[in-house]
């Protein structure tokens, strides 16, 4: 870990202000991605802005009938706010799918929408990395890239976005507030939030230098009813996922009227499975038509040597959450 | 070892106690030349009751702090971007200065002699460093002691309550809940956590019903198993561990089979 | 506190335990030293080849960095001194990814990992041997291990009724115990002290003297407490000379605790095999040939091979026998001694094997093993000292309700679930190892109390209570009385807590001990006695203030007679998600027959704890090693999964009645090792119940369900 200043930023202003001054700052929330890299020698900050006593942690009702989550909230009190719980149990799931308590205590909601990938080529700095280091190659490619993308890589770079709550928040349409650097408000669709990797992997986000998520917004549905996170992966908890699915949807008498369906652990970003969404509007909630409709979108997948699987597990794990949804959770 | 090691000048009241308590380490005392201080810290840190059982290796016990010895003095010139961070640790105020890069874990271990959290990974993967910071359970391994000021942190040193050893910890002891016992102040800080949040109702990725924010949760060994796996026991102690936090947790002794046939 | 002579075989709470659950045990790097520096070891980052720079200027250079050291600087070590695996800087050349090549020594622990990640090393790279695919078929035989041959297995597999011919494959495995191996360098004068976990102390003191041209007397070794060992603190590694070293240089003590990651290619590892098992039986279930092939790999410069094949060797009869080895040289750690080294693995291939053939045979798999009970050890012909493999099968299977298991995979369904049983044996050498032991008796007025040493080690084990509970048995002293000082070189030699002959060793040198006090009680007494009195009753009686003595034992010789070996039998149920392919081990059983049960509690936490491990075998870990680069992709605690919380189901534990006099005074055979054998074969058998799907490589993760 390399020397770096420590400040602790008093309010927001401030917190922009340092920011904007040193290109080479970043923001420390829980720290549970960023040290953990500093350490790795992969982040190499030269001034750490602790941002975590600016407030910004509340979760209330928005005038619309949504929710907004503050950006530096931490992971375990969005997961048991009673309004989350009641209303998008998907987005306590996934969230409690995520690492442990330990860390879910520690990690910010907006720091786990920054989090990085866990490809071992762009935590090891020995390895060749575009995303670490932009031109050295992707040393997953040709490597050992069972936990890799199957949707939406590119030549340069075929990590995966680690996060089981962006999932979430991708199924449930969920915006992103932002306050830049010279104080400025925007509103990022979540869609537009993460990028897929094409000729820049370096940029996980649409963010800049000195961006601050301020809020989570997402607004109201009538998708609690029907709605499960699952999540496959090597060990049954403390660990990242395989393949893991977001999925919830509503009924108008016996079929279904809108249904969401984002999955995680396939690209380098929360994947929303749109074709398979299509396909079941206005359809019976039947295994069949859930069937048809994850095939139909892992038909798109392009896996890589070692992680054909995935292509499988994807469909499955889609027909199994909706399945799960359906029954309100249970199995 | 230590340089006020020294052989202890007992009073005759102490002496008494100490004859009372664990006659049988007195004399090995005396001549190993245990200092008075640590005595006296270990008078109030074991229940009389357990200390006789845990004799044999109550030397140990003699040798460490139970509170932060004041910081040492360090040499300015090894600490970069020094940090004056003003905290409470197991009830205690300190004041300690820090390079910015280093964790709450190493400066507990480095700067404080409280060496009971432990370095098991320094990546946020196993547990063993886990403490309890403003009442949440939290990984000092990814807490940067910067960040700390005006915070409140417990270490396994000060989970027992005076003279009084934890309920979990007793009952770790009762079902085995470790083995080599290096992961065991992290599973103890964790399951003292855990205790609280059963009782906030907080769920867990296994709770059958998210949607019913109940009162304070029941745990079934599944809610246990799941909320403690974010502190690996490699030498496999989980089923005692989950027994141990079950009975502390229900307030019910849980079976423990020696069968032998 | 407890009756007379009652405390050995009790449910005895650990005696540390205040220690460790208030967080006072002392570990390596807990203890307090004066102004300690901080050692960071970097590392190798091809597989073969030679340094052809090193540029640590920037690190030198760096804040509070007080010495770089490197092969250029090293101080010259004596590398055929007992430390396992090299890399200790001695030369340029490189073996393999991740070695040692360097150490920065700072003030601080910050400054030391910073200054290490400045230096600069530049490279003439070699093409490296990694990929064991590929080079596995030109293994050569290992140089200790000959073929081992009975009768002619060839004619039988060509006129067996049925068999079963298949390779089982097992990955890398690292100990990873929770403690990373880490070590204070203390040097006084011409000694050097050593807080460093070693599960042989006194083969850790030789080791670090010869290593560095001292001699043994100069070198102390302090390991009380030792987080966690499994094989990979029985031997040491370089990290522990590299403390020394960098102490020596920078005239301070040293601290230096390897990464996490760094464990993965530091301090050995469980090497990838490839085991072919050949089994021939008759029409009702004879075994008539058991043919077990393995490939595996070792380092460059040094051999280990773990030994698959001594299961095979012993656990079923049948008249024609083969067991080989075949071991390639690769570009890798030097692997080591894991957990049942070659049992472990062994059992997988040789129990999954018995799975197969009883299911062609249609037989179930309790019975198919009781049709091959062997009379007498099969390798030797020597008669058991003690086996109680039909026993563990029988009481196992009545326990787990073994009548439910259904004959035919996928025939037992649960919601979402297919729900398996299996069932797997395994076995351990029992041996004694040459051990001594001081005991010192102090008493004031009636009060008798007892001092224990010897230089043993309790990695988890439970040595501490095992010993305060056998001496005071031995004594008629309480518990309470009792004082065990262990984990230090100062103290008489004792063997090893590994191979499982710790507790065998330790409690039958403190039991003569013991006794040795009591004849010399008596014979100082000069009196004649109608009944032996105790030794706590003659010091007061003969009103002695302190006495000790020193007791050497050796394994009896009588014992060589006899094949002594621990076993078991595991039950397995696994559920497995129809879905997504995960597996969890719902319920777990396992029966043992290992002699003496000293403390049921600990005992069965051992047990557990080698059941943990055979899961974790099963189901999650493995390590990847990347053929181009030579490291291993799972490089950290968060990709090499070793089982969490909630991999783990319900336990329970059973131990047979034995007390087996033949293998040792005690009739003690080790618990520490055979809790592993056989049970990622019973739950892989589980998963074939569940599934009908036969995994013969392991781990068996989701992927390999769908
Ligand atoms: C062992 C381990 C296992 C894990 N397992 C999982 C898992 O299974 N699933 C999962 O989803 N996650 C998992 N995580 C990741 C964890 O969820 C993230 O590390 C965490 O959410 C990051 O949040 P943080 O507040 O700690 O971020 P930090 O580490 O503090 O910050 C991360 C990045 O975000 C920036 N940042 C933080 N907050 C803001 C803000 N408000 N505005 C602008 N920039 C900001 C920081 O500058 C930094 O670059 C695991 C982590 C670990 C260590
Ligand atoms: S040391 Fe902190 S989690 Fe492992
Ligand atoms: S007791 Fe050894 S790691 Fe848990």
């Amino acid at each position: 870990m390399r020397p770096f200043k420590y400040t602790n930023a008093k309010d927001v202003p401030s917190a922009l202000k340092l920011a904007a001054g040193n290109p080479n700052a970043r923001f420390l929330a829980g720290g549970t991605n960023l040290l953990d890299l500093m350490k790795e020698d992969v982040e190499r900050p030269d001034e750490l802005i602790d941002i975590t006593r600016l407030g910004l942690t509340q979760i209330k009702a928005t005038g619309s009938g949504g929710i907004s989550i503050g950006g530096l909230g931490r992971n375990t009190d969005a997961a048991n706010h009673p309004l989350v719980r009641q209303h998008y149990p998907l987005l306590s799931q996934a969230i409690l799918a995520g690492a442990s308590g330990q860390i879910r205590n520690m990690a910010t909601n907006g720091g786990n929408l920054l989090q990085r990938t866990r490809c071992p080529y762009f935590y090891d700095v020995a390895m060749p990395c575009n995303k670490r280091e932009p031109g050295s190659g992707c040393g997953a490619m040709e490597g050992i890239n069972r936990m890799h993308a199957i949707f939406g890589w590119s030549e340069k770079c075929i990590a995966v976005f680690p996060s089981d709550m962006a999932v979430a928040l991708a199924a449930l349409d969920a915006v992103v507030k932002i306050t830049n650097a010279s104080g400025e408000e925007r509103v990022v669709d979540f869609a537009d939030f993460h990028r897929l990797p094409g000729d820049m992997p370096e940029k996980d986000t649409n963010l800049s230098h000195g961006d601050l998520i301020t809020s989570i917004e997402i607004p109201k549905n009538n998708l609690a009813d029907h709605s499960y996170y699952l999540k496959v992966r090597d060990r049954a908890s403390y660990a990242f996922a395989l393949v893991s699915v977001a999925a919830a949807f509503e009924m108008k008498g016996n079929l279904i009227s809108k249904v969401r369906i984002a999955m995680g652990g396939v690209a380098h970003k929360p994947w929303r499975a749109m074709k398979a969404e299509q396909m079941l509007i206005g359809k019976e909630p039947t295994e069949a038509n859930f069937k048809l409709a994850a095939n139909a979108e892992m038909a798109d997948a392009k896996p890589l040597e070692h992680n054909k699987f995935k292509v499988e597990l994807g469909s499955r794990s889609i027909v199994r959450a909706l399945q799960m949804a359906l029954n309100g959770g249970k199995s | 070892m230590n340089e006020d090691d020294q052989s202890p000048q007992l009073t005759e009241d102490e002496k008494k106690l100490f004859e009372d308590l664990m006659p049988e380490d007195l004399a090995e005392i005396i001549d190993a030349g245990v200092n008075r201080r640590h005595f006296l810290k270990l008078m109030t840190l074991t229940g009389g009751g357990m200390l006789a059982w845990q004799s044999a290796v109550a030397e140990q016990v003699l040798t460490r702090p139970l509170a932060p010895t004041p910081p040492v003095t360090f040499n300015p010139e090894t600490i970069e971007n020094g940090v004056n961070v003003a905290l409470k640790i197991n009830g205690a105020p300190q004041k300690v200065t820090v390079d910015s890069r280093m964790t709450l874990l190493d400066t507990l271990r480095e700067k404080l002699d409280l060496t009971g959290s432990k370095k098991g990974c320094d990546h946020g993967q196993c547990g063993a460093c886990t403490v309890i910071l403003d009442g949440r359970r939290v990984l000092s391994c990814l807490t940067l002691a910067a960040s700390c000021e005006g915070k409140s942190v417990k270490t396994i040193e000060g989970i027992a309550q005076g003279n009084q050893l934890h309920p979990v910890q007793t009952a770790f002891i009762k079902y085995d809940g470790f083995q080599c016992g290096f992961c065991t102040p992290g599973q103890i800080c964790s399951a003292v956590a855990l205790l609280d949040e059963a009782k906030n109702g907080d769920a867990s990725y296994v709770t059958e019903d998210l949607r019913k924010k109940s009162g304070p949760a029941m745990l079934s060994k599944e809610e246990i198993r799941e909320r403690m796996s974010g502190n690996i026991c490699r030498c496999g102690a989980y089923p005692n561990i989950v027994a141990a936090i079950q009975e502390v947790h229900s307030g019910k002794a849980v079976e423990q089979n020696w069968l032998l046939v | 506190m407890k009756d007379k002579n009652t405390n050995v075989g009790s449910p005895v709470s650990r005696i540390d335990g205040i220690l460790k659950v208030t967080g006072k045990a002392d570990y390596s790097t807990d203890h307090p030293v004066k102004d300690p520096a901080y050692a960071v070891i970097f590392k190798s980052t091809i597989a073969a080849g030679k340094i052809r720079n090193i540029d640590s200027v920037a690190a030198e250079k760096s804040p509070g960095v007080l010495a770089v050291i490197t092969h250029k600087n090293a101080p010259k070590l004596n590398t055929k001194g007992g430390i396992r695996g090299g890399a200790m800087l001695q030369s340029a050349d490189v073996l393999f990814f991740g070695q040692h090549i360097g150490v920065v020594v700072a003030e601080t622990f910050e400054q030391a990992r910073h200054a290490a990640d400045l230096v600069k090393v530049e490279y003439d790279q070699k093409e490296a041997k990694i990929d064991f695919e590929k080079l596995h078929r030109n293994g050569v035989k290992p140089k200790d291990k000959e073929d081992e041959k009975r009768g002619d297995v060839k004619v039988a597999l060509e006129n067996a009724a049925f068999k079963v011919e298949e390779t089982y494959a097992t990955p890398i495995y690292h100990h990873h115990p929770l403690e990373p191996h880490a070590t204070i360098a203390e040097w006084q004068g011409e000694n050097l002290i050593l807080y460093n976990s070693a599960q042989i102390v006194n083969g850790a003191q030789n080791a670090a003297a010869s290593t560095l041209n001292l001699k043994p007397e100069n070198v102390r070794i302090v390991s009380p407490y030792i987080g966690g060992g499994f094989g990979s603190k029985g031997g040491q590694w370089g990290n522990l000379v590299l403390a020394a070293v960098a102490a020596k240089m920078v005239k301070r003590p040293v601290k230096l605790a390897l990464a996490r990651q760094q464990m993965f290619n530091s301090v050995g590892l469980r090497q990838r095999n490839y085991q072919k098992v050949s089994l021939a039986a008759t029409k009702d279930g004879k075994l008539t040939a058991l043919v077990h092939e393995t490939a595996t790999h070792a380092a460059i410069q040094d051999e280990f091979v773990e030994p698959c094949g001594d299961c095979s060797k012993i656990m079923y009869d049948t008249p024609n026998s083969l067991i080989t080895y075949r071991v390639t040289p690769m570009n890798l750690i030097l692997p080591t001694y894991t957990r049942g080294p070659g049992k472990s693995t062994g059992s997988f291939a040789l129990e999954s094997a018995m799975d197969e053939l009883a299911y062609k045979i249609k037989m179930d798999p309790i019975e198919f093993r009781l049709k091959n009970e062997p009379e007498k050890d099969p390798s030797n012909g020597k008669p058991w000292s003690s086996r109680k493999v039909v026993e563990c099968l029988k009481e196992g299977a009545k326990a787990f309700g073994w009548e439910k298991r259904k004959m035919e995979p996928m025939q037992n369904v649960q919601g979402n679930y297919w729900v398996g049983y299996g069932v797997a044996c395994g076995t351990y050498p029992a041996h004694q190892r040459d051990s001594s032991a001081i005991i010192k008796l102090n008493r004031e007025g009636s009060n008798v109390t007892a001092i224990i040493e010897l230089a043993a080690a309790d990695l988890g084990t439970g040595t501490y209570t095992i010993l305060a509970q056998t001496a005071a048995d031995a004594l008629d002293l309480p518990i309470n009385k009792i004082t065990v000082r262990i984990g230090d070189s100062d103290l008489p030699p004792a063997a090893g807590s590994v191979g499982s002959v710790g507790a065998t060793s330790y409690a039958n040198v403190v039991n003569d001990a013991c006794m040795k006090i009591t004849d010399e009680l008596i014979a100082r007494s000069g009196k004649q006695f109608f009944a032996r009195p105790t030794a706590a009753q003659l010091m007061v009686s003969e009103k002695i203030a302190n006495i000790q003595t020193r007791a050497d034992s050796k394994p009896m010789e009588s014992a060589e007679q006899y094949s002594s070996h621990s076993f078991n039998a595991n039950f397995a149920e696994v559920w497995v998600n129809q879905s997504t392919g995960m597996v969890r081990v719902k319920r777990f059983l396992a029966v043992t027959g290992a002699g003496k049960i000293l403390n049921p509690k600990t005992a069965r936490s051992q047990i557990f704890g080698g059941n943990v491990w055979g899961i974790g075998m099963a189901l999650t870990e493995e390590s990847v090693v990347d053929p181009r680069f030579g490291h291993f992709v799972t490089r950290s605690f968060a990709d090499y999964h070793v089982p969490s919380n909630l991999d783990i189901g319900e336990m329970e534990a059973i131990f047979i009645k034995e007390d087996d006099k033949l293998a040792n005074k005690l009739g003690i055979k080790g618990l520490g090792e055979v809790g592993i054998v056989g049970v990622s074969a019973a739950v892989a058998n589980a998963v074939f119940n569940a599934t009908g799907k036969r995994i013969r490589e392991l781990p068996i993760l989701p992927d390999k369900l769908l």
